[in-house]
């Protein structure tokens, strides 16, 4: 075992957990079913003004002028905030490569249709949307790069004047002897394929309330944000104001998916803050301007990939080549999303080598951001089509060649050639409990008998590796630093006994504070509702960082389990002192500190605690009387990448196989799923309902992007999706009801033995399901090699294939 | 501009009476004016239901109704459903069933789940799909809300709450 850590420090002290492990009752859901949770837009302060933003209608121009006399004059308008304001105050927002940023408005010149080109505030937002439509922009308007592979042409445009070209980053990668590899191979297989962009779309868009104190210069936040603590790092370097000045209290929001966006809003909202005198100013995106420009768009990829192959079905080598468009800029840090993939760049297999070529363009179309996967998800289904592509050629079964060459379960921990270590997992057992749940024969016999009968049934086996429990060093390829993120709880109790946990994210939907109420209630014996748990603003919180990269649960449960710790230490002190013997005599069990050989002398953790802080004269003068300990839990074994990139990245691998029948009707290419059978293991199932949860809510964002959701550009940039109508996210009629199964292989170097699996099943479903369409047309002698297979793609290829 | 107009309403109960702009939408008079927070804006067109409630027993898109079109009508929002300090039964089985994860879509199904049990008490998976169809989730892929509906139908066959529908008393 190469990752060395003391797991003991992270072990619960009771052998019969009460909660955890569970499927208990979220906390979270009382409030939710109620309708009382305070959402960003539920909140009003004193003297509030909101603001409306006014979006370019061009893919790429420059501003002549901007009138704004109409609109001042409107009455309720209480500021106006333009390009002008912005180049005086602020600066381009941080980015990772560097230099590819904007301000928040629109200086000089607007790259992409919806980029903000001035804001208003006023007394309401019917208001400042009136004032908005009265505000003349006269443009000039400039030669668009509508899409990647125009950003690489030799004529093409420039989107930022301080670069040499639209290319934010290239570079090979050679991991292993690819070449040697590819030459010995027996066949190679060979795909290209168009990923079109897909996005977050969380059911709450964007929303903040900024308000500037004049009086000390600093900067309140409240709003919709995932990362707070990012959030104020960000609009520091942007508002030029000293980072322990700037303040985000996070509220509960409607969803997130990395897709939330903000940091423009947030900077607009604050500087319209600002000039209003200080009146707080709220700014509600609203869904229209999320499709246009929010957080929502990810993934807009170009690939051509090759797999060698041996004879009997052994996978050799993976040879990736990606042409990634990322919009405008870099503000959405979207770049991440092609790094991530050397986390798991071989998925569950043992293949030797691999090279990733990676070019990453500007151009003129939204910039792309954070979503679910972060960037695996359209590498998986590359990986996996070439596996049945390799299937196919040699003969052998989908299912098969995939068992052929798992990572075997005494192999762990497993370096794979991009670099990381998987932990744990037993790849050929999900595998084999996935084909029996679905029962695969009778599948494959059904699926001949139809097509017997002309019918075109598909099954689609794909198995993937999520990475779980991100860290900065996997992300070095797109320039971002840093090695370990830290994520803390505060844990306290009062004197009556009852614990509350501070943390420093927001409710978003994973359930993660029920996590938090279980381990902390297993760990000293208490009911679960004993245990409150809150999320404290990004001064007060612990160091953290929040949802994002499948970690939050791990890290989180890591953070209460090490502060139970350190006040079970506390407990015993005490209790020593109190029943006049040495700590080591003494022992955490059943909710009461007790001496191990004589149990019936023990201390309730109300005594404890209420000792500690009402008859601390009881103590010895040097004895902590503080009944709460803070501690801020790290993933161990985290490494600096060498200059391939390779690094320990993600801490955890889950693993999961899906099994997936469709049917797709060749006369109108609608595709429907028949059956879908899912066998994953992440490890300890901390609270199962939850786990299902997500691994439920990814299918249905798989599916989504499988079969339904794109961001449809024209040829010369203008976007066509600004409504539900036009970006259409799958219902109850379209999400299947899944059979889930699980396998439990707990993670060696977790608390508790958990792996990330927050984004589950999106890392797979994209791919299963074109798979399964794949295998149903395979008699058609046609393959979808573009997201997503709509009726009008499949239909299209059909009648293009003139069977 | 905009006109003003004097309307009443009653809400869970409750009458108001207040003067609203003519273009002011009714999901932002029962947000804003009446500081009923629970029923949540997602697309302002029409598709999501999120903003679903009751307007007299039926469900409405308030975001695409205004508030002068609810003049004299009986309204009954997420914050109506639970009676004397009880979830409605639909509340719990939500609970129950983990129908819910961000919880920003749910007041609009919980909604339409109350309204489709009013008049149907043992809802086949079909009738639960046609009626929650037109409601979008982005966190839960459905298959927990299908089974909190199911759950839910049965706490009330069984007699929990059975006026699930109808405005709640004052």
């Amino acid at each position: 075992m190469t990752t060395d850590m003391n797991n003991s420090l992270y072990e619960l002290p009771t052998e019969s957990p009460r909660f955890v492990g569970q499927q208990v009752r979220r906390i979270e859901d009382p409030a939710l079913v109620s309708g009382s949770v305070e959402f960003i837009d539920n909140v009003t302060l004193p003297g509030m003004l909101h603001a409306a933003i006014l979006r370019c209608p061009h893919p790429h121009a420059r501003i002549v002028s901007i009138d704004t006399t109409a609109a001042r004059q409107l009455p309720g308008v209480v500021a106006v905030l333009t390009g002008e304001d912005v180049k005086r105050w602020c600066n381009p927002v941080v980015t990772a490569p560097e230099g590819w940023g904007a301000y928040c408005l629109a200086v000089d010149k607007a790259r992409f249709v919806g980029e903000p080109v001035m804001a208003i505030a006023a007394t309401d937002r019917y208001i400042a949307e009136d004032a908005c439509e009265l505000v003349e922009v006269e443009y000039e308007v400039l030669p668009a790069v509508p899409d990647a592979p125009a950003a690489i042409a030799a004529d093409s445009p420039l989107l930022f004047e301080n670069q040499n070209s639209n290319v934010m980053l290239q570079r090979v990668y050679d991991w292993g002897e690819v070449e040697p590899l590819f030459e010995r191979a027996d066949h190679i297989v060979r795909e290209t394929f168009r990923w079109n962009r897909v996005g977050a779309n969380p059911m709450e868009t964007f929303g903040c309330i900024s308000q500037w104190n004049l009086a000390d210069n600093s900067l309140t936040c409240r709003g919709s944000y995932q990362t707070p603590s990012f959030m104020v790092l960000g609009r520091s370097a942007s508002l030029n104001l000293p980072s322990n000045k700037v303040r985000i209290i996070a509220h509960p929001h409607g969803g997130s998916f990395g897709g939330k966006g903000g940091p423009r809003g947030t900077d607009i909202s604050a500087l319209l803050s600002r000039k209003a005198g200080g009146r707080p100013v709220k700014y509600i995106e609203d869904r229209a301007e999320y499709l246009l420009a929010g957080g929502g768009q990810s993934w807009d990829r170009y690939y051509e990939a090759a797999l060698a192959v041996m004879a009997d079905g052994t996978v050799t080598g993976l040879k990736v080549k990606l042409l990634d468009d990322q919009g405008a800029g870099a503000e959405g840090y979207g770049t991440i999303s092609v790094a991530k993939p050397l986390a798991a760049f071989t998925g569950p297999y043992r293949i030797q080598a691999a090279q990733y070529d990676l070019t990453v363009v500007a151009t003129n179309r939204a910039p792309t951001f954070a979503y679910r996967g972060y960037g695996p998800p359209p590498h998986n289904l590359v990986l996996e089509t070439l596996m049945d592509s390799a299937a196919r050629e040699l003969g052998i079964d989908s299912a098969e060649i995939r068992r052929r060459n798992y990572i075997q379960p005494e192999q762990f921990p497993y370096t794979i050639p991009s670099g990381n270590e998987y932990d744990s997992g037993n790849y050929p057992e999900v595998l084999a409990r996935a084909l029996q749940m679905a029962d695969y024969e009778a599948l494959r016999a059904q699926q001949q008998t139809a097509r017997d009968e002309g019918r075109y049934l598909g099954i689609g086996v794909v198995s993937t590796v999520e990475p779980g429990v991100f860290d900065w060093n996997a992300y070095r390829t797109a320039g971002v630093q840093g090695v370990g993120v830290p994520e803390g709880a505060r844990v306290n109790f009062d004197m009556l006994g009852q614990v509350t946990v501070t943390v420093g994210f927001a409710l978003e939907g994973q359930g993660q504070y029920t996590v938090a109420a279980q381990v902390v209630a297993d760990y000293f014996g208490l009911e679960m509702d004993a245990v409150r748990v809150v999320c404290a603003s990004s001064d007060a919180a612990p160091p953290h960082f929040g949802p994002g990269g499948s970690r939050v649960g791990v890290a989180l449960t890591g953070a209460v389990l090490g502060a139970c710790h350190k006040i079970a230490e506390k407990f015993r002190r005490v209790g020593a002192v109190l029943l006049q013997c040495e700590p080591d005599d003494l022992e955490l069990a059943g909710g009461a500190v007790r001496m191990r050989e004589r149990p019936e002398a023990q201390l309730g953790l109300a005594d404890l605690a209420g000792t500690m802080l009402a008859r601390s004269d009881l103590l010895p003068p040097d004895m902590d009387p503080h009944p709460g300990a803070t501690h801020v839990w790290t993933p161990p074994g985290r490494t600096e990448p060498d200059e391939q990139g390779r690094c320990k990245s993600y801490l955890t691998a889950a693993n999961a196989t899906h099994v997936v029948l469709v049917e797709v009707d060749p006369d109108t290419g609608v595709t429907e799923i028949l059956k879908y059978v899912i066998v994953d293991d992440c490890g300890t199932r901390l609270n199962p309902a939850n786990v299902e949860g997500q691994v439920q809510g990814g299918v249905a964002q798989g599916v989504g992007a499988a079969l339904l959701e794109q961001y449809v550009y024209t040829e010369d940039g203008q976007p066509l999706v600004s409504t539900f109508a036009d970006y259409l996210m799958p219902t109850l009629h379209e999400v299947p009801i899944t059979q889930k199964g699980a396998v439990v292989t707990p993670s060696p170097f977790t608390p508790l033995g958990a792996k990330g699996c927050g984004e589950g099943s999106i890392h797979i479903t994209p791919a299963a399901v074109i798979c399964a369409i794949n295998d149903a047309l395979q008699p058609l002698g046609v393959k979808v090699r573009e997201t997503p297979a709509s009726p009008s793609r499949i239909w299209n290829l059909i009648r293009e294939a003139g069977t | 501009m905009t006109t003003r107009h004097q309307i009443s309403v009653t809400v869970n109960g409750v009458n108001y009476q207040r003067e609203v702009d003519a273009r002011l939408t009714l999901a932002d008079f029962v947000r804003h004016d009446l500081s009923l927070g629970g029923t949540h804006v997602g697309c302002e067109h029409g598709v999501c239901g999120a903003c679903t409630i009751l307007v007299n027993g039926a469900s409405m898109r308030s975001c695409l109704m205004l508030a002068v079109q609810a003049d004299g009508a009986e309204l009954t929002t997420v914050e109506g459903l639970s009676r004397n300090g009880e979830l409605h039964p639909v509340q719990q089985a939500f609970i129950d069933r983990h129908g819910l994860q961000c919880g920003f879509c749910t007041p609009g199904f919980l909604i339409s789940t109350a309204e489709l049990l009013q008049g149907n008490p043992n809802p086949s998976d079909d009738e639960i799909a046609d009626a929650l169809g037109g409601h979008l989730c982005r966190c839960t892929g459905y298959q927990s809300i299908l089974e909190s509906v199911q759950l839910a139908a049965q706490m009330m066959r069984e007699g929990t709450i059975v006026d699930a529908a109808s405005p709640a008393e004052a």
